[in-house]
């Protein structure tokens, strides 16, 4: 990566900014702040930024709409937009578009709100006419001939002695006899009821329970002149339409803004590259009579932002490279892979952005990381099942979300490698064609009582394998960035482990009891190194740091411990399908290879991730870096 | 030895390992899901803090291991 300065006359900074936004390889810092460059920011400009001001209202605006769309502001046509947006025309067409987008959202809204609100209605509603079936038979014309008028009563009280001051009160205004109250209890503290009184009456009885403070049920407006069993016949009906009702408002809503999204999309993208370039004015220093731009830029794509200036500018711009401190925090992280490598990125930037001028340990996992999830799954049959999931997750999703598609090529590899683990295993549904069709182990066969030491070591030597590397790279590191302390103490937890393995060697007969003078020479030097180096507490936390190394170790006894737990399920599925009734045992062996099988893709998975993670990453890598984020990406971001 | 009793001990050793690990996976899981709500760049992080107490039941099952490799 490299730091560069972009000097030229003051009045060639817009398009010096526009040439740097299409180049997409610069990330510019702000340019006063840089030591080298004895220049003053920028002063602001009330045009510019009133224009920006207005284009940030615009996109606002634009990906509300995108959003409600459901399309992405970066989506199809975002790279086909060049040259620079009508913003006015943009706002007019907004503006005319607004207007009905806004009455179609009021009208769903009114709908999702009457779905919400009508179904409160109901069961208090047929509470009531159940309580006067004399009522319930009588049609609006009836009641209206009567004279009557209903009020429905919501009283919020565990409390009967509520109704009866009620009553009370209803014969001290308008009379006994002149009226009808009824109730029920419709819940703990909720007593409904329903009164009936003369139409004469009415301004009486609302003036009593106004005065009273009375909560009543107030029906919605369109049902106020109906009778209470009409008003209930109408509600339900209303009920049943409401979700049709809905749905074409909702396609009425999508087909007006299906009409306009394709513009719109190419409008933001047009848009946003204007902003971006106008706010980059701010991180622009200037002098007298010359601008000055800073940035970081990888040093393939150096020749190429130099003739993408001097193309449009000619001789009047100069891009100066600027020097940069060894190690500098401040320089951004362009992490760089061969295309196979290129999934495990994500999952490497999942944990942290590797430093600048530090290991990148993306191959390495693409390396080992597919190999333990193969080592764990280890099985023809649901290997090939996880291989075609992840090739269709990745086509089916792949487009939309790069994470999805990343995620896709990981498992796919992992799949692979299972399907080869499984005829090392010889597995294939677990044990189901070792019994039908005799398929033998390359290797040995996990569900085997003698495979557990056998499984145990290749566990333990492939954490070994994978901890000494970590190590080593460790101990490269710390000497790369001159710190020798930290790269010794690294040496001598290698030598620890070398003494140590060799004593393993020794008690299993691989090697000869000559060996272990050698190894306990080798242990104390690599000891004495890490304990002296730890300072002052060596003797403590250089211990604790030795133990922490063989703990790592064994923690990849999990791959031994997930695989077996994988092969054990199938064989008791399989057994099921052997033992029990025809149907059932069938039925229950499919579900249970259904559960191992998502369980193969994201136990081993996590196992992996966390092999990488705690045990070998913590050995090398320096965390913290910032990624690198190009001046024009912004645009199409997400691509 | 009992071939019950070696069965029991490697049955233990996993079991409370287990347990073990999933009492310190539930207080971490906790504490990390809330970091996680106020800052989802935290995700990898408390994945690999969620991890860590795994190593329990690792142990556990070398410990088990260990009992029906060499006793049994």
């Amino acid at each position: 990566m490299r730091k560069i300065a972009v000097v030229g006359p003051r009045q060639m900074l817009a398009p010096a900014l526009e040439r740097l936004h299409g180049a997409r390889s610069v990330e510019l810092i702000c340019a006063a702040s840089v030591r080298e460059i004895p220049a003053e920011p920028l002063p602001p400009d009330p045009v510019r930024d009133g224009r920006i001001a207005a284009l940030r209202s615009l996109t606002v605006r634009l990906d509300g709409l995108l959003e409600l769309s459901g399309e992405a502001p970066a989506g199809e046509g975002a790279e086909r937009h060049t040259g620079v947006v009508d913003a006015a025309a943009v706002a007019r067409d907004l503006d005319a578009v607004a207007a009905d987008v806004r009455e179609r959202l009021g009208a769903i809204e009114a709908l999702e709100e009457e779905q919400a609100l009508l179904p409160r209605y109901v069961r208090p509603m047929r509470a009531i006419l159940g309580l006067v079936p004399e009522l319930a038979r009588l049609n609006d014309a009836q009641l209206r001939g009567l004279g009557l008028e209903t009020i429905a009563l919501v009283l919020a009280t565990e409390d009967d002695a509520l109704l009866d001051a009620l009553r009370s009160e209803l014969v001290h205004r308008i009379g006994d006899g002149r009226f009808e109250l009824v109730s029920a209890r419709e819940q703990a503290g909720v007593l409904g009821c329903l009164l009936v009184f003369s139409r004469e009456r009415s301004d009486a009885v609302h003036a009593l329970l106004r005065d009273e403070q009375v909560r009543h049920l107030p029906l919605p407006q369109r049902y106020e002149h109906l009778s209470l069993r009409s008003a209930l016949r109408a509600i339900e009906q209303r009920l049943t339409e409401l979700p049709d009702q809905e749905a074409r408002a909702r396609a009425d809503l999508a087909r007006l803004l299906a009409e306009h999204c394709g513009d719109w999309v190419v409008a933001r993208a047009g848009l946003g590259a204007e902003l971006e370039r106008l706010e980059a004015h701010a991180l622009a220093a200037v002098t007298a009579r010359a601008f000055v731009l800073a940035g970081w830029v990888p040093e393939p794509a150096l020749p190429g932002v130099r003739a993408a200036l001097a193309d449009a500018l000619g001789d009047a711009v100069a891009v100066e490279e600027l020097r940069v401190p060894a190690r500098d925090a401040e320089t951004p992280v362009l992490l760089h892979q061969p295309a196979p490598a290129r999934p495990f990125e994500s999952l490497v930037r999942f944990l942290d952005t590797p430093r600048s001028g530090t290991l990148d340990p993306t191959v390495l996992m693409a390396i080992f990381m597919p190999v333990m999830f193969g080592a764990m799954v280890g099985d023809v049959v649901y290997g090939a099942i996880l291989l075609g999931l992840a090739l269709w997750g990745r086509r089916r999703f792949g487009a939309g979300s790069p994470l999805a598609r990343d995620l896709g090529s990981v498992l796919a590899v992992g799949s692979a490698w299972a399907i080869g683990f499984g005829f090392l295993y010889g597995e294939a549904l677990g044990n189901a064609a070792r019994r039908a069709f005799g398929l033998d182990a390359l290797w040995f066969y996990r569900g085997s009582p003698d495979a557990l030491e056998p499984l145990l070591l290749f566990a333990l030597a492939l954490g070994a394998a994978h901890v000494v590397l970590g190590v080593v790279l460790g101990a490269w590191q710390g000497w790369r960035d001159g710190r020798p302390r930290d790269s010794l103490e690294k040496v001598g937890t290698l030598l620890v482990l070398i003494g140590l393995f060799t004593v393993a060697g020794v008690v299993s007969d691989v090697l000869g009891t000559g060996a272990l003078p050698v190894a306990a020479i080798v242990a104390i030097v690599g000891l004495v190194l890490v304990l002296t180096l730890h300072g002052a507490l060596g003797a403590v936390t250089g211990a604790l740091e030795l133990v922490g190394t063989v703990g790592n170790i064994l923690s990849y006894l999990r791959l031994a411990a997930v695989g077996l737990a994988s092969v054990y399920l199938a064989i008791v599925a399989n057994e099921f399908a052997v033992v029990a009734p025809a149907g059932i045992g069938v039925v229950v062996a499919v579900l249970l290879h259904a559960l191992n099988v998502a369980l193969a893709g994201f136990s081993p998975t996590v196992q992996a991730l966390r092999l990488h993670y705690v045990e070998f990453f913590q050995k090398f890598l320096t965390g913290g870096g910032r990624p690198f984020r190009p001046f024009g990406a912004e645009g199409v971001a997400g691509r | 030895m009992e071939i019950g009793l070696i069965a029991i001990g490697a049955g233990l050793a996993v079991g409370l390992g287990a347990l073990g690990t999933g009492y310190a996976q539930a207080r971490i899981g906790a504490a990390a899901m809330a970091a996680i709500a106020e800052k989802p760049e935290l995700t990898g992080r408390a994945i690999l803090l969620v991890a860590l107490p795994e190593t329990l039941v690792i142990l556990g099952f070398a410990v088990a291991a260990m009992a029906i490799l060499l006793l049994a």
